[in-house]
C-alpha cells in the first residue's frame, strides 16, 4: 500500500509518514501543491492524505485536477478550516472524508484503513475478542458463555471498542461515533459509560478487556498492556 | 411626555417668559399711559381755563361779571360737551357754574369747592361718588381788585372705560397669546426632537451582535445631522474594534491548531513506544490529556468566533424541541446516576422550532452538563419544555451551588468562571455558557438565568415558535 502525504508543515507531515511507515506502508511526502501534482502523475497511490492549505497550487484544486485524471484514488483532507461550506464544498470537489486539526493519529489511521477497505465496515455479524462475543444483529453480549446486559449506549461503545480491537481509541472519538458533535468537549461522559461496562463486562472476570491508555483514550484488547 | 423632557422643559420656559413679558408690558403700558391719559386731559382743561381766564375774566371790571357768565355758556356749551365749568369770585361767591351735563356723568353745583390757598394754577382729581373722579384745573385771575377763580373739568371716565377695555383685554388675550405661544413651541420643539427620539430608538437596538447597522442621518444640516454622524463614526470605530478582536481570536485558534496537531501526535508515538517506563508513560498521559483540553479551547473559540461571523447557520429545520430535549437527557443519564443526581424531564407536548438541530441540542447538553456538574450529590436537576406567549421555553433547573449576584451579569462572558467553581472543576475553560448564549442568538432566541446561592440556577432558553 503506497500513500502520498501533501503537507507543507513539515513536522506534522514526519508525524504522519513516520507512523504510517510503522504500520508497514510505503509513505511519500510533497512539501506544496507542485510536487504532490508530480508524484501524483509519477506514482500510482493508493490513498493521498491532502492538506488544504498548501503554497502554490491550492489543495483544493490539487484535489480537483486529481479527479479530473483519476477518479478512484482515495482522498482523504486534513485542514485546520472547518466551517461547514468549506467542508460541502471538499465533498463537492471529490474528497473521499474529512478530519480537522488538531487530529489524534488513532482517528487518522482508522479513517485511513476504512477509506482503504473501500465501503463502509459491515453491520451484521458477530464480534469477537477473546471470549467475549457481540452479536450485531440482536445487540447481545456475552461473556464466557453469559449473557451481559447492557443499555443501548453501553452497547454502542463497547460494540465500537469491539470494532477497533487492540486499537487506542480517544475520548473525543468515542463520543462522535457514540453519541454525536453536540457531546464533544463533555469527555467525562465516556469515561463514565467506561466505568459502568466494566463493572458489567470485566468486573466477574479475572482478564480484563477494557483498557485505559493514559491521556490517549480507550482499547479493548486480550493483551493487557496495548 | 415627562417633566424632564427638553420638549416640557423648553416649551414652559418659553411660555413662561412669554407670559412674564407681557405681564410686565401690560402693567408698564397701563401705569403709564393712565398718567399721561389723564396729563393731556388736565392740560385741555388748563388751556382752556387760561383762555377764560385771559380773554373774559381778565375784562371783567369793563363788561361785568353777567357778560362772562353768558359768553362762556355761549362759547363753551360745556353741558354739550360734557365739561365743568366754575367761576368764582372773592369768598367763594359763584360768579357761574355750568348745567349737568348730557350724560349726567356729575353734578356741577355739588363739586366741592377747591382748598384755600391755592397757588395760582394748580389741578386736582376730584373724586365723584358713583361715577368716574373729575378732572379739575384751576387758574387764579386778578381783575378790577377782585380774585377770581376759574375752574374747567372733564369726567375721566372716557379714560376710565379705555383701561377697563384694555384690562379685559390683556386678561382674555395674555392666556390665548401664552396658550398659542406653547402649543406652537411644543410642535416646533417636537419637530426638532423627532430625530433624537429615531437616533435613540436606533441606539437602542444596537448591540455587539448588528454592530454593521447605523444610525439614521436626518439630512437637515443642523447639530442632529453632525450628532448622527459622528455617532455613525464612534458605532464604526467600535464594529473595527468588535472585528479585530474576533479576527485575533479566529487567527490565533487557527494558527494553534497546527502545533497542537504535532505536539499530539509526538506524544501519542512515545506513549506507544514500547519498552516505555510506566512512570514516564503515566507522565506523558497526563501531558496529552492537557494538550487535549487545550484542543478543546482552541475547538470553542474557532466555534464561537465562527458563530461571531455568522458562518454557523448550518441546517436550518423544523424540529420538536420538547424530543430533541428528552432524547438528549437521555442519553446523559448515567452523567446524572454516577453522582445520584434524579434528572426529571417535563415535556409534556411537542413544542416546534425552527433552527440549527445539533447546535441546540449541544445548547441542551451543556446546560444539563452544567446543571449536573454544578450540584451536589443526591440534588436534582429539572429540565422543562413548554410553549408559553409565542416562544418555545426550555429550562433547566437546578438544586445545585448556585451563581453568586455579583457574577450573574457575567456569567456568559467568554473565560469567565465564578472563582469558587475554578478550583472545584479546573478542567472547564469558562466557554461552555459563551457558546450556549451564541447559539441561542444564532437562532433568533434568547437565554436568562435566574440563581440564588446554595439553592440553585435556573437557565431559561427562549426560542420563536414554528410558524
Amino acid at each position: 500500500m503506497r500513500i502520498l502525504v501533501v503537507e507543507d508543515e513539515r513536522k506534522v507531515a514526519e508525524l504522519v509518514a513516520r507512523g504510517f511507515r510503522a504500520e508497514r506502508y510505503a509513505v511519500d511526502v510533497a512539501p506544496d501543491g507542485q510536487a504532490g501534482w508530480a508524484m501524483v502523475n509519477t506514482y500510482p497511490y493508493d490513498l493521498i492524505i491532502l492538506d488544504l492549505s498548501l503554497p502554490g497550487i491550492g489543495g483544493l484544486e490539487l484535489l480537483r485536477r486529481i479527479r479530473r485524471t483519476d477518479g478512484r484514488v482515495p482522498v482523504l483532507i486534513l485542514t485546520a478550516k472547518d466551517a461547514t461550506d468549506s467542508k460541502v464544498e471538499n465533498f463537492e470537489a471529490g474528497a473521499d472524508d474529512y478530519l480537522t486539526k488538531p487530529f489524534a493519529f488513532a482517528e487518522l489511521q482508522v479513517r485511513v484503513k476504512s477509506l482503504l477497505r473501500r465501503g463502509p465496515v459491515s453491520q451484521g455479524g458477530t464480534l469477537r475478542v477473546a471470549d467475549l462475543e457481540i452479536d450485531r444483529l440482536t445487540q447481545q453480549v456475552r461473556r464466557g458463555g453469559r449473557r451481559v446486559e447492557l443499555t443501548p449506549k453501553e452497547y454502542g461503545l463497547l460494540e465500537y471498542l469491539a470494532t477497533q480491537p487492540g486499537r487506542v481509541l480517544s475520548r473525543t472519538m468515542i463520543v462522535e461515533h457514540v453519541w454525536d458533535e453536540s457531546f464533544e468537549g463533555l469527555t467525562n461522559i465516556v469515561d463514565v459509560y467506561v466505568r459502568h461496562l466494566r463493572e458489567k463486562v470485566d468486573a466477574p472476570h479475572p482478564v480484563k478487556l477494557i483498557h485505559t491508555v493514559r491521556g490517549v483514550g480507550y482499547c479493548l484488547s486480550e493483551d493487557s498492556s496495548p | 411626555m415627562t417633566v424632564r423632557s427638553i420638549r416640557f422643559r423648553l416649551t414652559a420656559w418659553y411660555a413662561g417668559i412669554l407670559t412674564a413679558v407681557i405681564v410686565a408690558l401690560g402693567a408698564l403700558l397701563f401705569l403709564h399711559l393712565k398718567g399721561y391719559l389723564e396729563d393731556t386731559l388736565l392740560e385741555t382743561q388748563s388751556r382752556r381755563a387760561r383762555q377764560i381766564s385771559d380773554t373774559l375774566v381778565a375784562n371783567v371790571a369793563s363788561t361785568g361779571e353777567a357778560y362772562v357768565a353768558r359768553e362762556v355758556a355761549a362759547l363753551y356749551d360745556p353741558e354739550r360737551s360734557d365739561r365743568f365749568i366754575r367761576i368764582t369770585g372773592r369768598d367763594g361767591r359763584l360768579v357761574y357754574v355750568s348745567g349737568a351735563p348730557f350724560s349726567q356723568a356729575f353734578d356741577p353745583a355739588a363739586v366741592p369747592a377747591a382748598q384755600q390757598p391755592s397757588p395760582a394754577e394748580f389741578t386736582r382729581k376730584q373724586p365723584i361718588a358713583g361715577g368716574a373722579a373729575l378732572l379739575i384745573a384751576a387758574v387764579r385771575a386778578g381783575a378790577g381788585g377782585t380774585v377770581y377763580l376759574v375752574e374747567v373739568g372733564t369726567s375721566a371716565a372716557p379714560v376710565e372705560t379705555l383701561f377697563r377695555h384694555l384690562l379685559l383685554l390683556l386678561g382674555v388675550g395674555l392666556p390665548v397669546v401664552a396658550l398659542l405661544a406653547a402649543s406652537g413651541g411644543y410642535l416646533l420643539i417636537h419637530r426638532t426632537l423627532r430625530p433624537v427620539d429615531q437616533i435613540a430608538g436606533k441606539a437602542e437596538q444596537i448591540t455587539q451582535h448588528n454592530l454593521s447597522e447605523r444610525l439614521p442621518v436626518p439630512a437637515t444640516g443642523d447639530e442632529l445631522e453632525s450628532l448622527s454622524i459622528a455617532l455613525n463614526r464612534m458605532i464604526t470605530r467600535l464594529d473595527d474594534a468588535f472585528m479585530n478582536s474576533k479576527r485575533f481570536v479566529a487567527d490565533a485558534s487557527h494558527e494553534l491548531r497546527t502545533p497542537l496537531t504535532i505536539l499530539r501526535g509526538e506524544l501519542e508515538g512515545m506513549v506507544r513506544e514500547e519498552g516505555v517506563p510506566a512512570q514516564q508513560r503515566e507522565r506523558l498521559g497526563g501531558l496529552l490529556e492537557e494538550v487535549e483540553r487545550l484542543s478543546m479551547v482552541v475547538e470553542r473559540l474557532f466555534a464561537l468566533s465562527r458563530m461571531d461571523a455568522g458562518e454557523a447557520q448550518s441546517e436550518w429545520v423544523r424540529f420538536d424541541l420538547a424530543e430533541l430535549a428528552t432524547t438528549t437527557a437521555g442519553q446523559m443519564t448515567l452523567l446524572a446516576e454516577d453522582r445520584r443526581i434524579a434528572v426529571t424531564c417535563d415535556a409534556p407536548a411537542p413544542v416546534m422550532v425552527d433552527g440549527d438541530r445539533s447546535r441546540l441540542k449541544q445548547v441542551v447538553v451543556n446546560l444539563l452538563d452544567n446543571a449536573i456538574k454544578y450540584t451536589p450529590e443526591g440534588g436534582a436537576v429539572r429540565l422543562r419544555i413548554f410553549a408559553a406567549q409565542g416562544s418555545a421555553v426550555l429550562e433547566v433547573t437546578d438544586t445545585g451551588v448556585g451563581i453568586p449576584p455579583e457574577d450573574l451579569p457575567r456569567i456568559f462572558n467568554r473565560f469567565f468562571r465564578v472563582s469558587q467553581t475554578r478550583s472545584q472543576h479546573p478542567e472547564g475553560a469558562g466557554l461552555g455558557l459563551a457558546i450556549v448564549e451564541s447559539i441561542c442568538h444564532a437562532n433568533r432566541g434568547e437565554i436568562e438565568v435566574e440563581s440564588a446561592p446554595n439553592k440553585g440556577s435556573c437557565f431559561r432558553v427562549r426560542l420563536p415558535l414554528a410558524a
